[in-house]
Formats: C-alpha cells, structure tokens, sequence
C-alpha cells in the first residue's frame, strides 16, 4: 500500500517536525508553506512535478510553485536569492557538487532528522549518497535518477538498413552505423551543442574506457590515466563517431535530433532518458518502436545524473519544518514512483517494486541493482568550473581536426583545479 | 560623451539647478554602477566560486583569463562581429529611415513593420534562425530542391562562418531601431529653424549640410554607441543560435561572463572577464572623447 | 514563425520548414494561452499578462522622466563634474546585467526592495538609465544653443525651459525612448525573476518556461504561438506610436 505508507510517512515527518495537524486544529500552527523552486516546466516534467505538489499538498503542507526553465538559469535564480537574503524554501540542484559552495558557507540546512529516521542511507545509491551527505549530514534530499547516456535506436531504420540484432559492443555499433549510412540515412542523430558533444565522449568513455579509467579520469583528475594510451583509445574512439552524423548537426537541439529517430530519417542516438518524453508524445513505444540501450555488456556501468532539493536557511522560523515534511514527502516510495514514471527517471529508492514503469526504466533499475556498475555523473565528482573547461576542450574537438595528445594535455590542464 | 563639449561663458547661478535634477543619476553612476565595478574588481582578485568570498589570490584569475582559449577566442570573435554589426545595422537602418520618410502615407506601419524584429525575443526567434540557417532543413535545403544543387549556404554549421550568420541575424534585429533613432533625429528638427533658414535666403544644400547633417551626425552618434553595449553584451542570439559552437567557433565575451558566472560557479572567473570588458571599452573610447573635446576646444 | 504556430508537432517533426501546413490548427495559440504547462501550473502565459503591464508602465514613464531630464541638464546646463558622472554612468551600460546582478541584490536586499513592484520598478530604471540619458543627451546636445540661451533671456527657468521649450522639441524621441523602454521591460524576465517577487512575476517568465525548457519535450508550435502571443503588446505600442510621428512628418515635408 505505497499511497498509505506514503502518507504515514509524511504525517510522522509533520508530527516530529513539531506540527499536530490533526489532533488539534484549532491550537495548531499554521500548515508548513514550501516555495519550491525548479526547472521543471514542459508537459512531461509538469505532470511529473505536479504529483510530488498532491503529496505535499495531502501530507498537509502548501506548495508554492516557482518554476524557471533551464536548470542553470534556474540555479542562478536561487543564488541569486539566496544572497539577497530572500530564499525559496527549496530549490532545486543536480546531485552533484553544486551545491558544495552553500553547505562550506553554511548557508543550507540540514535534513538529517528526516534522513536517519527514514534510514536513507539504507536504500540510496552511493553514489547519489556522496553528493548529499557532507561531514555526516545530509544536505538535500533526492527526487531523481535520470542516466545520460542511453543508446537509442530506431526500429524502423534499423530494419531499413538491415540490422538484425542490437549491437553489443562499439564494434558493432560502428558496423550498424555503417550499414545505416549505406542505407541513405543519417546514422547518428546528434545536435552538435557543447554539453551533448558530452554526453556521447561519456558513452564512450564509460564503455569503451570502463568504470575504472572513467573514474580515474574524472573522479581522481589522475594525469597519468589522462596521458594513457586507453584514455587516447577513448578520444579516438569518440571522434571517430564524428564520421556518422548529418551536415545539420550542429547547434542542433536534442529533440530535433530525437525527431529524425521517430520519423525514421537516423537510427542512432546517444542522449539521456528524457528522450522517451518525446517519443511517448509521438505515440511511439519503448521495445515496439524504439530500443534503447544502457551500455555494452554486462559489466557495462549505469550513470547516475540525480536531481535533488536543497533547502536554504532563512529567516523564517517555520522554514525548517516545511523543508523536513517536503523531504520525507518528495522520498517516498509512492511520490518517487509516481514522479519516475511520468518523468522518466528511475526512482531514488533501491527498495521499492519498479514493475509499472516502462521497460527501458526497468532495464535501468536492473543494472542498478548491481552496486558496482553505478557511477556518478561528471559533476558528482568535478567542481562545476572544471567540468565546463573540460567541456570546452572536448566540444571543440569533437568539431574540429586536432592532435590527440594535445587534447590529453589540454584535458589535464582543464581537470588541474 | 559623444558630443561636441562647447566651451562657452558658464552660466552664472548661485547655485546651479542641474545639480539637483542630476541626482538621481549620479547615485546610480556612483552607487550603483561605480559601486558594482569596483565590487566586480575585488571579486576578480578572490578565489570566489557560487557566492562572493574574501580570500585574495593577486591577479591569478587574470592569468587563468588569458591563457584560456576559449577567452581569447571569444574577444577575437568579439574583434569580428562588432564593426560588421555596427557598420550594417546602421547601413540598413538608415537606408530603412530613409524609405520610411519619403513614404508619407502607410509610413507608420512600414516603421512598425521594420521595428516588429526588435520586440520578438531570440529565444524563440534563434529557432527559426536555426532552421532557415539549417542545411538540412532551410535556405540551401529550399534553394537546391528548386534546381540549384551546388547552392552551399551553410554558415551556422560552419566553423569559420558561424560568427557571421549571428550578425546577420542580429542585424536584422537591430536595424528597425536604428532607423527609429534616425527618424527621430530627422524629424526632431523644429520646422521654425527650416523655415527661418529659408527666409534668410540660406540655399537648400547649405540647409542640409549645416543643419540636418550635423543633426542626424548626433543621432548616428547615439545609435552607434547603442550598438556598441549591444555588440560588448551580446548573449542571447549566441545562445538561441549556436550556443557558441560549433565547438568553440562562435564564443563571446559575454557568453564565457555569463557561463562562468553561475553554471560554471566561478565568480571570480566571471568578475574577471567583466573587468578587463570594462577596462577595454574605457581604453578604446577615453581617447576618442578626449580628442573630440580637445578639437572642441579648439575650434572654440 | 507565424506558420509554425499554426501546425501540429506531427507536421513540424518531418522537419518541412517551407511546406504550408496542411491542415490549420490554431490549437497550439489556443494552448499557449490558457493551458500550457509552464510548472505545475497548466494555465498558459495568461497569468502574468497583468503583472507585465503593471511592471512595465512605471518603469517606462519614470525611465523616460529621468532619461529627458538628465540629458536635458547635461546639454544645456553645465554642472561641474556632470560630464564624468555621465561617462561613469555610460560605462555602466557596458557590463551585462548579470554581472551588476550580485551586488545589486546586495545592496537593494537590506533596504526591503527585492522581491516587490517597487524594487523591479526601480531595477529596470537604474538599468536603462545610461542610454535613457544618452539618447536624450545628444538629441538635446544636437539643437542649436541659441534656442536656449534665448530662453534663459527671456527669464525662464530650468523646469520651465524643460516642460515648455525642450519637451515638445523631444516628441520623436519621446517616442523612441517609449518604443525602447517597454519593449525591453517587456522582453525582460531574469531582473523580474530575481526582483519582482512571486506575485508579480512578468509574463515572460511563463513564456521562457515554455521555450527554453533543456530536457523537457518540446512543443514548437506552442512556443511560437507564445512569443507571438507575447510579442502583440509591443507591437501595438510601434503602430500607436506612428501617431507621434505625424507631426515630425510636418517637419520632414518641409526640407524636401
């Protein structure tokens, strides 16, 4: 019974949090108002949003929604705010170090009752765990995990094309690419924008590399993995993709690249689980339609990009028990279910029943199962600045002719604080 | 500061009344904008990251400026994009207000038409950019299928070209107010001076050339140094259109400013940039306004 | 643009920028409206129509009030100092807004002005307020000195030379300001975010929560539809303006 044990869940919070709600009404304080501030703003990510406001709103606080598009915009929003001395209650952030700044300056509360009590550190990936608890205490409380470098195919241009069996290794992607050129269609579907040039050097990285090197490379900033001949083997490997995609690809927004896989004009995509937002508003199904594809192998690594609320110390005295109940609420087995499903994401919670969501979902929560195949997206493990110089390098290569060694150096100067 | 500084007797008040309408603006030149600069100064020579801190690295953020590629890359695009911005705009814009002034009739709409670009913002517009921009999707997709299949008109794909399909864009956008600017100035002339001029027996070209000339000379004046913060703060067409690629190709100052500010959480960084814009554009214009007024003296 | 908003995202997907659509749908103006997702509210880019307006009046008269009357008082009346404080304040128009963004917050945040009309107001006028001053300076710095001089022998004072002489004389620039003024209040929807506070929000704000979401599906028409939607306002104010120009017209007739 997940809607019961959801909102036992958030009456508990509600009622160690100092409230009665129910038991007295006429002597009890006024409910926990929480403005939230997020990114989350088109059909898809309303609907998701809009189920964590019901189960905010039936444990008995009031969701004050703010919402600004684009997560960076957004993030300047609250930071903005925030030295201005005029918080949201909550804002949004990746799960990542983002948010270190806030919790070094003592600008954030913690939710460490909510967090020990509902025992979090029992049923969250490690490496979701990592970004929020700092110093043992739990600085934000996580809504999402969504993975960004999932391998999306096209049905029907694979059958155009002749491919018969889903490629397993980069060996046969590039064949199937080959054969998706042969055919007269675009083979790889790529919008050519800094941080989706991204996204595909990680794929590369994470499977052609492997958890090993992709950590070294990113979590320890180890020179002599960046200098290695398998990191080089990487860079190849990721440029050489350069060859397969379309003259329009650059500047091009991911979903316009999704739209030539649903119209069957390219096969390949190499993109984050939100794609299936618009494949499902194109009325096309996951395993009918489309396939998609984690990693290579079955070692291959599940990347972890999670979202999570942050809550900014203010002025106002109710603030922390507004922020404790929408912690407990927005975790929730139920709330986490609801939300992944109309999102896209997978839900935070190891120990919950997973079997309604979509089949690339339940692929995901599968290999996540699996602790030593979870890894921690770039900017869980690089200082926003060194992730963006380390981006810079990488899109200009991935649009330019250059000499792999001189990336290598300019990779170690970028990862060099 | 674009003017003429005329060197006359001072008007003898006790106490001049300027001073008091004048205060207003001089709290936000020094509060506000003297104050943010030199915030914006003591920030870039901190370690700084989300939030303001007070830990003083010397001028560290500075080297890392400048040995940054995408930094120098930027400034150089920079060095490209504003004369040929400004220079069409104003082509254009006076070629516009010239139309638009002989048109006596349906004036009004041709100026609301020529102006409607200038109220549509580039997130949505940069789209259609993209798109007709596209040689996929728009002009060499269109021009070829109609028969000209050699037709190559790829600039935003294109990483030498890139930076030109953004000024051609934003000069599309920031031409219809240029014309505005200029038919103000043609049209703010007081028809009284005119006719004076004509009752004095001054010939038409001599009325042209000594009074509406040295008019519109101001107007020009102000569009151009409109154009100018427009060109120094350029940012959302980059963004709407190529988000600075391909790669690197089409970065701009106010782009790395903005990244580094908040996504890239480098305060410092960011002060730094915004610094050495500040710093440019006063070493550029200083001279040229020093000299204008020095010639003004001059002449007086 | 305009055609885009009037087809469906089937149509828009097969990527025919050219092709008329083939079926008419004004479904996705109608969505920009009133029924968009823009958060977890689903009503459109409707709800801050009236904020925008109440945001952009004030900010636009006062705007122009300082802007005419600081670059009356540079051109004609030679305070001691005035040319520096103008050349400080030109500056000023060339660092971004974000950048004057942190400390601005800091300075307006202690004074009880972030987060109301009042301190949006005061925001967009502080940042128009260089080329506000700028394009009235040198409209005023353009007209004979005569003209003034004349005035002051004839005993008028600094308001009355202002309000009866020199206003009238700035009609089409008047006009300019306008235009400029409340198209970029208008367009505006960061200093509303960080400045106005969440009830008064400007339209815009909604409006880039539909166009620039980054990893939500994207609805093209839709978006078009918004920014058209959003974009009527100035519009009308470039085509009610045209009025003011007639009388320039007068003048522009003259020297042919």
């Amino acid at each position: 019974m997940p809607a019961a044990s959801n909102r036992i869940i958030a009456l508990s919070a509600l009622l160690c949090a100092g409230g009665l709600a129910d038991a007295a009404p006429a002597t009890a304080p006024a409910a926990p108002r929480a403005e939230v501030l997020h990114w989350w703003t088109s059909g898809g990510e309303s609907a998701a949003v809009r189920t964590l406001a019901d189960a905010y709103r039936a444990a008995g606080g009031i969701w004050l929604d703010t919402a600004i598009a684009g997560s960076e915009q957004a993030r300047a929003v609250a930071l903005s705010r925030i030295a201005g001395g005029d918080p949201p209650t909550a804002a949004l952030f990746n799960a990542s170090r983002q948010f270190r700044d806030l919790i070094d300056q003592g600008l954030l509360n913690d939710v460490d009752a909510v967090a020990e009590r509902e025992h979090w550190s029992q049923f969250l990936p490690a490496v979701l765990l990592d970004t929020l608890r700092v110093n043992g205490h739990y600085y934000a409380a996580p809504v999402s995990i969504h993975m960004p470098t999932w391998i999306w195919y096209s049905k029907a241009a694979f059958r155009k094309a002749g491919i018969a069996a889903e490629p397993r290794s980069f060996a046969d992607l590039f064949a199937a690419l080959d054969k998706l050129k042969a055919a007269g269609l675009i083979p790889l579907a790529h919008g050519g924008q800094a941080w989706q040039d991204n996204i595909v050097f990680r794929a590369v990285l994470a499977n052609e590399g492997g958890a090993d090197l992709y950590l070294r490379i990113l979590r320890d900033r180890d020179p002599r993995a960046i200098a290695s001949p398998e990191f080089r083997r990487v860079l190849l490997t990721f440029r050489r993709l350069h060859a397969y995609v379309d003259a329009g690809s650059p500047g091009r927004n991911w979903n316009d690249a999704t739209a030539l896989l649903i119209t069957g004009r390219a096969g390949v995509q190499i993109m984050g689980d939100w794609v299936k937002a618009e494949f499902a508003s194109a009325q096309q199904n996951a395993g009918r339609d489309y396939g998609c594809i984690a990693g290579f192998g079955p070692r291959s690594p599940y990347i972890v990009q999670g979202d999570a609320f942050i809550f900014p110390k203010s002025a106002d005295p109710q603030a922390p028990r507004a922020q404790q109940l929408l912690a407990a609420t927005v975790t929730s087995g139920a709330a986490q279910l609801a939300f992944s499903s109309r999102k896209g994401s997978i839900p935070v919670r190891a120990d919950i029943d997973a079997s309604t969501l979509d089949y690339c979902a339940r692929l995901g929560v599968e290999i996540m199962k699996d602790k030593s195949r979870q890894l921690g997206n770039d900017e869980a493990y690089l200082t926003p600045d060194q992730n963006g110089a380390m981006a810079d390098v990488l899109t200009d290569y991935w649009n330019r002719e250059r000499d792999v060694a001189q990336v290598q150096k300019s990779i170690a100067a970028a990862l060099r604080d | 500061m674009t003017s003429v500084i005329r060197r006359r007797a001072p008007l003898r008040a006790a106490l001049n009344p300027a001073w008091f309408a004048l205060l207003p603006m001089a709290l936000a030149a020094v509060v506000v904008y003297l104050g943010s600069f030199l915030w914006s100064l003591r920030i870039s020579l901190t370690g700084s990251r989300s939030l303001p801190l007070h830990d003083y690295v010397g001028l560290a953020q500075y080297q890392r400026l400048f040995a940054n590629d995408r930094w120098l890359h930027s400034l150089q695009n920079l060095a490209i994009y504003s004369p040929l911005y400004l220079a069409g705009c104003l082509a254009l814009g006076f070629l516009l207000a010239l139309l638009v002034d002989r048109q006596l009739r349906g004036g009004g709409a041709l100026r609301a038409i020529f102006l409607y670009p200038y109220a549509l913002s580039f997130i949505a517009t940069g789209l259609i950019w993209q798109w007709l921009l596209n040689p996929e999707l728009g002009i060499q997709q269109a021009v070829r299928a109609w028969g000209f299949p050699a037709f190559r008109f790829d600039w935003l794909v294109d990483q030498d070209h890139a930076i030109y399909a953004i000024v051609l864009a934003t000069i599309w956008q920031g031409a219809g107010l240029v014309m505005a600017i200029l038919l103000a100035g043609l049209r703010g002339i007081d028809p009284d001076i005119l006719r004076a001029a004509r009752v004095d027996g001054v010939p038409g070209w001599r009325v042209q050339t000594s009074i509406v000339i040295p008019m519109l000379g101001y107007a020009f004046a102000t569009a151009a140094l409109l154009l100018l913060t427009a060109a120094v703060k350029l940012y959302d067409a980059v963004v709407a259109m190529t988000q600075g690629g391909p790669g690197t190709a089409s970065e701009v100052p106010a782009k790395f400013i903005m990244d580094h500010l908040f996504g890239r959480a480098n305060l410092a960084l960011a002060s730094a940039g915004a610094t050495v814009m500040a710093i440019t554009v006063v070493a550029l214009l200083a001279p040229l306004l020093y000299a204008r007024g020095r010639a003004a003296r001059v002449r007086a | 643009m305009s055609v885009t908003s009037l087809k469906s995202m089937d149509e828009i997907r097969l990527g025919q920028l050219f092709a008329w659509p083939s079926r008419l749908t004004l479904e996705a103006w109608r969505a920009a409206w009133r029924s968009a997702c823009t958060g977890v509210a689903c009503e459109g880019i409707r709800g801050g129509f009236w904020n925008s307006i109440a945001i952009v009046l004030p900010s636009t008269l006062i705007a122009i009030a300082l802007g005419a009357l600081n670059g009356y008082a540079l051109a004609f009346w030679r305070a001691r100092g005035a040319s520096l404080l103008f050349g400080l304040l030109m500056l000023g128009a060339f660092i971004p807004v974000q950048v004057l963004m942190f400390p601005l917050v800091r300075l307006l945040g202690p004074l009880h002005l972030v987060g109301s009309l009042a301190g949006i107001v005061l925001v967009h006028v502080i940042f128009s307020m260089p080329i506000m001053t700028l394009i009235f300076r040198n409209h005023f710095a353009a007209l004979p000195r005569e003209l003034f001089l004349a005035a002051r022998l004839d005993g008028g004072g600094f308001l009355r030379i202002f309000l009866q002489l020199m206003l009238p004389l700035a009609v089409p620039m008047l006009v300019v300001a306008a235009i400029m003024q409340a198209t970029g209040v208008w367009n505006d929807y960061i200093l509303g975010l960080v400045f106005a506070g969440r009830e008064h929000l400007p339209m815009t704000v909604q409006l880039n929560n539909l166009v620039n979401t980054t990893t939500g599906a994207k609805l093209y028409n839709v978006d078009m539809a918004a920014t058209l939607l959003t974009s009527l306002v100035p519009l009308a104010i470039y085509l009610l303006s045209g009025r003011w120009f007639v009388r320039g017209i007068a003048a522009g007739a003259m020297k042919g």
